[in-house]
């Protein structure tokens, strides 16, 4: 009974807090709905958008076996249905395009930047046969939902790194990891469209409205994010996007003026009545050179906060007015993350190559990172010819903490993928070398696919933060030259040795021409008969 | 007493009286006439599209915006995006080339944007095979494959199937990979009749020689056009100069034109549809066939295949009767004239001729007193025939 009345009077405070602040009638129990836009100009001109719309269920969907149905106002129905069928704790899905230039744009919002389409989630544990069924149902469920190519995640591209990607919270049962990611994949309007029918206002009121699939998929770098993870409190479903709009570009390229009408084609004129807040943020840069409008609020961390329940229509705006022509500048500017990570496929011959990472510290601290690879049978990685150097001189002490997983070949023939896991310490104001030699897999002739000349996209490289054993807690150091969340490194294109695809054809072709040609020939050697005939004069 | 003699053959000779009536007034008539195959209709009750472009890279845009055509004007007419299945073997919109990103158009001059910001593609980039779309046919498909992904048919939808791409005489590459055959589709479509998986189908296809592709059908109900004949081209409409390649094929561009002057409520028949085909503009030779289609064409409305309208006629509640076991009747019939698909309104009651008053109860009792009279005759019919039958058993086996 403790927790019923708790959970009555946690509804009843925050349904009335909302309506004294807001004035807004969240009668919804259990369900709580809040909308977020920060936008963050970039010191090359470029601005970064990341949509935010969190949906909250207080009570915890999927541990609740007792209830008699899945009733939801505002949590989406299909999402509901997806983790109930497959006991789904944690669910994170992403559908990226572009390379995040983390040099030049800091650090995103939301870590998950990796190229293309990446999934990973944690299930309640059981025989390894039903979690990769289970795997599967999900991978296809989502696929259809989102009409993405999510099926071709199959075994050959998952592994299961919990360390990289541990639960948030701490469940009472075991859960197992699934990861896979697939680097090729487009992102286009087929998935905007099922991803903004989860929202519920949709796209007709609120931020959805800004959502504009022609201008957000002209964006130099783009991105959907869903996240779906228990808290203690219930479940929350946090759903992302994240642009980086390019406003000199779409000027013609001289200013680095933007607003709503510039980057998405759109402006807000209504707020969405079920979100208990919905606001847009800019990140005010340091300076008097800017003019932003309309009139803000600034909050504590020197943001422009506008609260879109009262203040609508709007079209937020930013310009420079004292600048003729917008000036990129220097490139000996100071990067924006204490981390720069460089990957590299060296080689020309198409058996052999050199898988090559160099990581620079930009700061004045030791970095210890954490480095994963999940590389699919295209490759094979070659451990012993790992070398670790910085500046030229061999450093095997950087490297600790390996596992190596190479790819094998599972029970129908395919092979799973070889993962790398390692601990680097990079030295302060110093780069780090990472080489080790690869041979490239020669397919079988089905396995390539119909544009076998363009190659094939090995994923991203993940840079993780690591437990200090120092420290005795696993939580990052407090200093500023930390690397914060997860790094992606962009993604690599491989050439793998194709074969002539016209040579059955050939092959067919040949063959028949000598069988014809030899049994022609024997049969008339052995079966002609020569016959003297008369002609007469 | 000769005539005794004769009886049992009198007696056989009016019992195979008794059973060619009972065939000539079978049961199938009300169940026929409640679907309405009388009049020439095509008795379907769901609509659905299987619109394919078999075709990569970026120089077939044209094929993309081919089937992105289809797709507009199918679910315009009112087909739902949950009974169409769209297979694009590329990604054209979102493509690094195309210098309007999230558009494909069909025009030069790019008025009109087909991508726009409500599509569902279920099959995308490798996933279109010749496997996945025969799995998707004929129904055999995993069972982790969803719900989105399937063709959810049953014996009364109408199917409208649009295939376009490269392909020659008998055959249609996808992906530049591999091909599907004439022979292939026919058994495909012989699978899904013999599964009962379609009402009739409409077979569109535009690539070279486009003919040759239905010229393998064997399966009735089946209502096929290409865009050219055998030896012949089919050539593309025009380039846009600015997306920087050809946005339109010519066959699909002029069936497009046409279905613009369509809506839901039109009574354009296939017959009106295949004779504005002009071969001097289309540059190719169009065929059709229909041979294997048992509706005359001039009773086929388009919208039969390329809408999701559906004709209704509600009638009022009657009233409860202590003879019938009947409570109410809702009957469905489908008349010639049109009935919007939209919720009915008293006024279309009244345009109808049906008063919705309590007068009009009476009116509707004769019908339900031929119903009585059918019930009647068929208890008559019974009853004659079992005597006959256990009369002459019993005066064999006595005889004997």
């Amino acid at each position: 009974m403790h927790w019923g009345g708790a959970l009555f009077t946690l509804c009843l405070s925050a349904s009335l807090a909302a309506s004294y602040t807001n004035n807004v009638p969240s009668a919804i129990s259990g369900e709580r709905y809040n909308e977020d836009l920060f936008i963050r100009p970039l010191l090359d001109g470029r601005v970064a958008t990341t949509f935010t719309f969190t949906t909250d269920l207080l009570e915890d969907v999927l541990r609740d076996s007792e209830s008699s149905g899945q009733h939801y106002t505002l949590f989406p129905l299909t999402l509901g249905q997806i983790l109930e069928e497959y006991s789904i704790a944690e669910l994170h899905l992403t559908l990226n395009s572009g390379k995040w230039d983390y040099d030049h744009w800091g650090y995103p919002d939301d870590p998950s930047v990796g190229t293309g389409a990446e999934l990973w989630a944690w299930m309640a544990d059981g025989p390894s046969s039903t979690i990769d069924e289970r795997w599967t149902g999900l991978r296809n469920a989502l696929a259809g939902l989102f009409c993405a190519s999510l099926g071709s995640l199959d075994m050959r591209r998952t592994s299961s790194p919990s360390t990289v990607f541990p639960i948030s919270s701490s469940p009472s049962t075991p859960h197992a990891l699934r990861y896979a990611n697939l680097p090729s994949e487009n992102v286009c309007t087929e998935n905007l469209t099922p991803f903004v029918k989860l929202l519920p206002c949709k796209s007709r009121a609120g931020l959805a409205t800004l959502l504009n699939p022609q201008r957000i998929f002209d964006a130099d770098w783009h991105g959907l994010n869903i996240h779906l993870r228990s808290t203690e409190k219930g479940t929350e479903l946090k759903l992302g996007v994240q642009a980086v709009f390019d406003p000199v570009r779409l000027s013609g390229g001289r200013r680095r003026d933007w607003s709503f009408r510039l980057l998405f084609d759109r402006v807000i004129h209504n707020s969405c009545s079920v979100a208990g807040s919905s606001v847009v943020r800019v990140q005010v840069p340091d300076g008097e050179s800017h003019a932003l409008s309309p009139t803000f609020v600034a909050d504590d961390s020197a943001a422009a906060v506008y609260n879109l329940i009262t203040q609508v229509p709007l079209d937020v705006s930013m310009s420079w007015p004292y600048e003729h022509t917008f000036q990129y500048p220097r490139v000996h500017q100071s990067r924006l993350v204490p981390l720069s990570v460089q990957r590299t496929l060296h080689g020309s011959s198409q058996i052999h190559g050199l898988l090559f990472i160099a990581l620079t510290n930009n700061g004045q601290n030791d970095i210890v990172v954490g480095y994963f690879e999940n590389l699919p049978a295209l490759v094979t990685l070659w451990m012993h010819t790992m070398e670790i150097k910085v500046d030229g001189v061999k450093r095997d002490d950087l490297i600790s903490n390996v596992t190596y997983h190479p790819h094998h070949v599972l029970a129908n023939g395919q092979k799973s993928p070889s993962t790398f896991q390692a601990t680097l310490t990079i030295p302060a104001a110093s780069t780090l070398h990472l080489s080790m030699e690869v041979s490239r897999a020669f397919l079988k002739y089905t396995e390539h696919p119909p544009d076998a000349m363009r190659g094939w996209d090995l994923p991203p490289a993940i840079l993780f933060p690591v437990c200090d054993p120092t420290m005795g807690i696993c939580n990052m150091r407090n200093t500023s030259t930390d690397v914060r969340g997860r790094m992606y490194t962009p993604s690599l294109l491989i050439d793998l040795p194709t074969p002539d695809f016209s040579m059955p054809y050939n092959v067919i072709i040949f063959t028949c021409t000598l069988i014809t040609l030899i049994f022609g020939s024997i049969f008339n050697l052995l079966t002609r008969s020569w016959v003297i005939v008369r002609v007469e004069d | 007493m000769h005539w005794l003699q004769h009886l049992p053959r009198h007696c056989l000779f009016l019992l195979a009286c008794l059973a060619a009536w009972t065939l000539a007034i079978s049961q199938d008539e009300p169940v026929a006439n409640f679907f309405g195959k009388h009049n020439g209709t095509s008795g379907h009750t769901n609509n659905w599209a299987v619109l394919v472009c078999a075709s990569r890279y970026w120089f077939n845009y044209r094929h993309m915006a081919n089937a992105l055509g289809m797709y507009r004007t199918v679910k315009r007419l009112g087909i739902p995006d949950s009974n169409i299945i769209l297979m694009l073997a590329d990604d054209v919109a979102c493509n690094a080339r195309n210098k309007f990103p999230g558009s494909v158009y069909a025009k030069s001059g790019r008025h009109l944007d087909l991508y726009g910001e409500n599509i569902e593609v279920d099959y995308r980039g490798y996933e279109v095979t010749v496997e996945n779309f025969i799995r998707l046919l004929t129904g055999r498909v995993d069972p982790s494959v969803p719900r989105s992904k399937r063709l959810l048919t049953d014996d009364r939808s109408n199917i409208f199937v649009y295939m376009t791409g490269h392909g020659g005489n008998e055959f249609l590459k996808f992906q530049d990979n591999e091909e599907i055959s004439a022979f292939d589709i026919a058994d495909a479509f012989e699978q899904m009749w013999q599964k009962k998986r379609y009402n009739e189908i409409f077979f569109m296809i535009d690539t070279c020689q486009a003919n040759t592709m239905y010229s393998q059908f064997y399966s009735p109900n089946i209502l096929a056009t290409g865009s050219s004949e055998i030896g012949e081209n089919s050539y593309s409409h025009e380039n846009d100069n600015d997306v920087g390649v050809s946005v339109i094929d010519s066959y699909t561009h002029f069936v497009l034109e046409y279905m613009e002057g369509i809506n839901k409520t039109s009574q354009v028949s296939m017959q009106d549809l295949f004779s504005s085909y002009d071969p001097v503009k289309i540059r190719s030779h169009p065929g059709v066939r229909s041979d294997l289609f048992q509706r005359p064409l001039e009773g086929a409305l388009v919208t039969d295949f390329f809408g999701g309208v559906s004709q209704a006629e509600i009638f009022p509640v009657i009233e409860e009767d202590a003879d019938t076991t009947l409570q109410y009747i809702t009957r469905v019939s489908f008349p010639d004239q049109v009935v919007h698909s939209d919720p009915v309104s008293p006024q279309a009651y009244h345009d109808q001729g049906v008063d919705m008053t309590k007068s009009n109860a009476p009116a509707l009792t004769p019908e339900k007193d031929n119903m009585m009279l059918d019930v009647r005759w068929k208890d008559i019919r019974k009853w004659t025939s079992i005597t006959i039958v256990g009369f002459l058993v019993g005066w064999v086996s006595f005889v004997r």
